[in-house]
């Protein structure tokens, strides 16, 4: 190993070896710097090409998003004829930041006291000492206040718009539209219904456009209001159906409340009568258990005659009449003197799994079929549902739904016999007629058009009529539950009509929850007396808007339920139920 | 050889000035579109206010507060069926009794000029010839008996007052106005009547020598009057008044609507004749 090996071959000079290997070094260099200026010029290549896109199809650095119409931050709620009924503004806000304020905090709070004097000075300090960095002062605050609050010139209040709620009508139809929460998502009503609609981004833009119509509403509201306030009653409901579509046009519980203030409402205010509040509506029952009779074939007609007498024993318990006849009657006077007697046989001669199949096809024993949440369970005697409860459900006592129910039923019934849910949307082309179910038969629909006129004409319903607008419908007197017993005194009072009779086509249906009798009404507490005159002003204020001229000529064809009337007995005007 | 050699500067020069000129077009079109963009954005600034107008006037203008106006302050409420017409007859049949009413008015406006009847009496005459004069007095004759005696009083003394006192402005002044009118009407009248007389040929001799009669009653009547006036008005309105009313009823009732159109279409009428 020390020795030196011969060198058989002359060994490389060391010169020529550096040499190689620098020749070696360059190529690699070369080959790297030719690798990152390929890499240069492929960005410099491909910024020179984006350059070129942008400035060819590219938008400009001043462009903005979305303009080309205007879109708010939440989706507009229209009538039937584009009244704004909710809207969402751009509203003032002022608010403090106590950390950032640099000015004497006394004075501040004083000045601010004077400006909102819904604290106190001492308030508004201990807010302005409080460390915390933020405070609402005031959230909607009108221009005025803005611009005295701006006027402070203090660095720590700040005004700053954000999207908030409006319902331009205030109270109108408060119980359809709902409300939203401070985050402006849908608390109740349409609001709450349809939020994912009015909030989503891709349909706000275009309103939602409701079945009500504002003036058909504010004449509902007006005249109910009226007569809740005149008869001390507790509460009212109305609701106006179209006959035919099933649309909603006016839908009102009152006491209502504000929308814009919703927080303000008392638990009262804020439950919706029409939809959530489930009533026993009394004798406005009576025309479906003679339609479901005369449908199933049990009564032949308004002609038929049967026996009323004074009272009626049935299964252990006894049916009065307010108004006995003591007589033979036909079915055409059961109708017109709202006869529980003649209506608990008719009942009873239906039978119970009838009536309960009947009530499931009309819909009675199901939650109402509307878009909104707020939809009550009706209540029915489940299990305990023998003949004796078939006969009282026959006068309407033992079942319990909701007014805009009771509307859908008339409305059914009306319309040929075709069931078309209740809708709060308009109908048209974003949203077509459902296809309807057939309930009744077009004859009985038919049939019972006079009937209802007879009520009206020369029944109990007669303080409902409006001249020329031919009113049909059935007065509703339901004696309330109080502890558990049927009071002989408070009563829930009910009117359902139908207009014009000789043609369908607006039900109407209001209903006072606990009326007070007045001296003009003798005393007496029934829905003849408190809630007919309701739908008399009613309906002449609406009819014309909603189309249709009065007609002193036109009557549904009273021949068939006049000749079974009889005359000589003086009816007892309307203090029956 | 300058030419060749200044070609490939030429060349930049020239693909320089096209890439400029595009360049130009695009800069002009970027701003032509930025321009669009800023009258959109203001488009949609102007929405936002409109909804904020609108939002507040139909806030203020709520259907509560229309209605508490209407019930309220105007006392106003929903009309009754019988207010509702079905169409353009009914409409129409709404008008009928207003025209009553205005066929009613005429007599009292007939019997207020009581006095100026008489002079026009020469009016008359020359329309006599047209059929329709002869019904259209009857009509007036009866309804101004009915009515005359009270009404009558009083329109003269309205007719009487004015040439007096002229402080009172009103009724008294229009109703002395076309009595003097009519007086100076009268000459032109007079030989309007005698151009016509000779081309109708149905008139009998009586009657123009009864209207020549009244004629020549007219003027001294009027003359009558207009010195009975002011004693009237001065003196005693009342013994004045019952004066003149026995004097028109009859006589001048009979013309005052005739003249009228005498003067403004007896000569169409006349030219109509005679063809």
């Amino acid at each position: 190993m020390n020795a030196p090996s011969p060198a058989l071959v002359a060994p490389r000079p060391e010169r020529l070896r550096l040499v190689g290997q620098r020749r070696q070094l360059l190529a690699l260099m070369h080959q790297r710097l030719m690798f990152g200026m390929l890499v240069y010029a492929g960005i410099v290549v491909i910024i020179a090409l984006r350059i070129l896109y942008l400035a060819a199809f590219g938008d400009h650095a001043g462009r903005k998003e979305e303009l080309t119409a205007f879109i708010p931050e939440r989706g507009d709620v229209v009538d039937r004829d584009g009244v704004p009924l909710a809207r969402t503004i751009d509203a003032w806000t002022i608010s403090v930041h106590p950390n950032k304020v640099i000015g004497d905090k006394l004075a501040l709070a004083q000045r601010l006291a004077q400006l909102m004097p819904e604290q106190t000075a001492e308030q508004y300090f201990a807010m302005l000492r409080s460390g915390k960095p933020f405070f609402f002062l005031r959230r909607r605050a009108s221009p005025e206040l803005v611009e005295a609050v701006n006027a402070i010139g203090e660095p720590g209040l700040a005004i700053e718009r954000e999207p908030d709620r409006l319902y331009p009508q205030t109270t109108l139809a408060a119980h359809v539209l709902g409300f939203t929460d401070i985050d402006g998502k849908g608390a109740a009503g349409v609001e709450r219904a349809f939020d994912p609609y009015l909030s989503s981004p891709q349909t706000r833009a275009q309103p939602l456009v409701l079945s009500i119509s504002s003036k058909v509403q504010q004449a509902l509201e007006a005249e109910l209001g009226a007569a809740m306030q005149h008869f001390s009653a507790i509460g009212a409901a109305g609701v106006v159906m179209d006959v035919h579509t099933g649309e909603v046009l006016a839908m009102t519980s009152l006491p209502n409340f504000n929308p814009n203030a919703a927080g303000q409402g008392t638990p009262d205010q804020m439950f919706n009568r029409a939809t959530l509040g489930v009533f026993e509506l009394g004798s406005t029952f009576k025309p479906f258990t003679l339609a479901m009779a005369m449908d199933s074939g049990v009564v032949s007609g308004p002609a038929q005659i049967m026996n009323c007498p004074e009272v009626l024993p049935a299964y252990g318990h006894l049916v009065h009449d307010t108004h006995p006849f003591g007589r033979q009657c036909s079915i055409a006077e059961v109708m017109m003197e709202s006869s529980n007697i003649g209506m608990a046989q008719i009942a009873d001669r239906l039978g119970t799994a009838r009536q309960k199949a009947w009530l499931k096809k009309m819909g009675f024993l199901d939650r109402v079929e509307i878009e909104l949440k707020e939809k009550g369970r009706p209540l029915t005697p489940g299990s305990r549902w023998g003949p004796f409860e078939t006969m009282t459900i026959g006068f309407g006592q033992g079942i319990a739904v909701a007014p805009l129910q009771l509307a859908m039923g008339y409305a059914t019934l009306f319309d040929g016999g075709v069931y078309h849910p209740p809708t709060i949307l308009k109908i048209g082309p974003d949203h077509p007629l459902p296809p309807g179910r057939r309930v009744f038969t077009a004859d009985t629909s038919y049939r019972m058009r006079s009937l209802l006129r007879l009520v009206v004409m020369k029944g109990t319903g007669k303080k409902a009529d409006a001249p020329g607008y031919r009113i049909g419908g059935k007065t509703g007197t339901a004696q309330k539950i109080i502890n558990g017993r049927y009071s002989q005194s408070i009563n829930l009072t009910s009117f359902a009509g139908v207009f014009p009779m000789d043609d369908p086509r607006y039900v109407i249906v209001v209903m006072l929850d606990e009326p007070k009798a007045t001296p003009e009404t003798y005393g007496f507490t029934t829905a003849g007396w408190n809630v007919a005159p309701v739908v008399s002003r009613t309906v002449s204020r609406i009819a014309p808007m909603l189309g249709i001229l009065p007609d002193m000529s036109r009557e549904p064809n009273m021949a068939e339920v006049l000749p079974y009337v009889q005359e000589a007995k003086k009816t007892q005007d309307s203090s029956k139920d | 050889m300058s030419s060749r050699s200044f070609r490939s500067v030429f060349m930049v020069a020239s693909c320089a000035g096209a890439a400029l000129s595009c360049y130009l077009v695009s800069l002009r079109v970027a701003s032509e579109r930025a321009a669009l963009e800023d009258v959109e954005a203001k488009i949609v600034v102007a929405q936002g206010d409109m909804r904020v107008l609108q939002t507040e006037i139909g806030t203020r203008g709520r259907l509560s507060q229309l209605e508490r106006w209407n019930a309220g302050a105007f006392a106003l409420s929903a009309p009754a069926a019988d207010q509702i017409l079905k169409g353009s007859f009914e409409l129409a049949q709404l008008a009928r009794p207003d025209h009553r009413v205005d066929f009613q008015a005429p007599v009292v406006l007939a019997s207020a000029p009581a006095p100026e009847p008489q002079k026009e009496l020469a009016a008359p005459e020359t329309e006599s010839s047209s059929p329709q004069a002869a019904a259209s007095p009857r009509a007036l004759f009866h309804e101004a008996s009915l009515k005359t005696e009270t009404r009558e009083d009083l329109a003269r003394t309205s007719a009487v007052l004015p040439p007096a006192t002229f402080r009172t402005i009103d009724k008294p002044a229009n109703a002395a106005k076309p009595a003097k009118e009519k007086s100076m009407a009268k000459p032109g009248l007079a030989a309007a009547q005698t151009t016509k007389k000779p081309a109708q040929n149905l008139r009998t001799a009586a009657i123009e020598k009864a209207k020549k009669a009244a004629e020549a009653r007219v003027p001294a009547k009027a003359s009558e009057a207009s010195k009975l006036k002011p004693k009237k008005s001065v003196d005693k309105p009342i013994i004045a008044m019952t004066k003149p009313v026995t004097k028109p009823v009859r006589i001048a009732k009979v013309d005052p609507l005739a003249p009228l159109p005498a003067k403004h279409f007896g000569n169409s009428r006349g030219s109509a004749t005679e063809r």
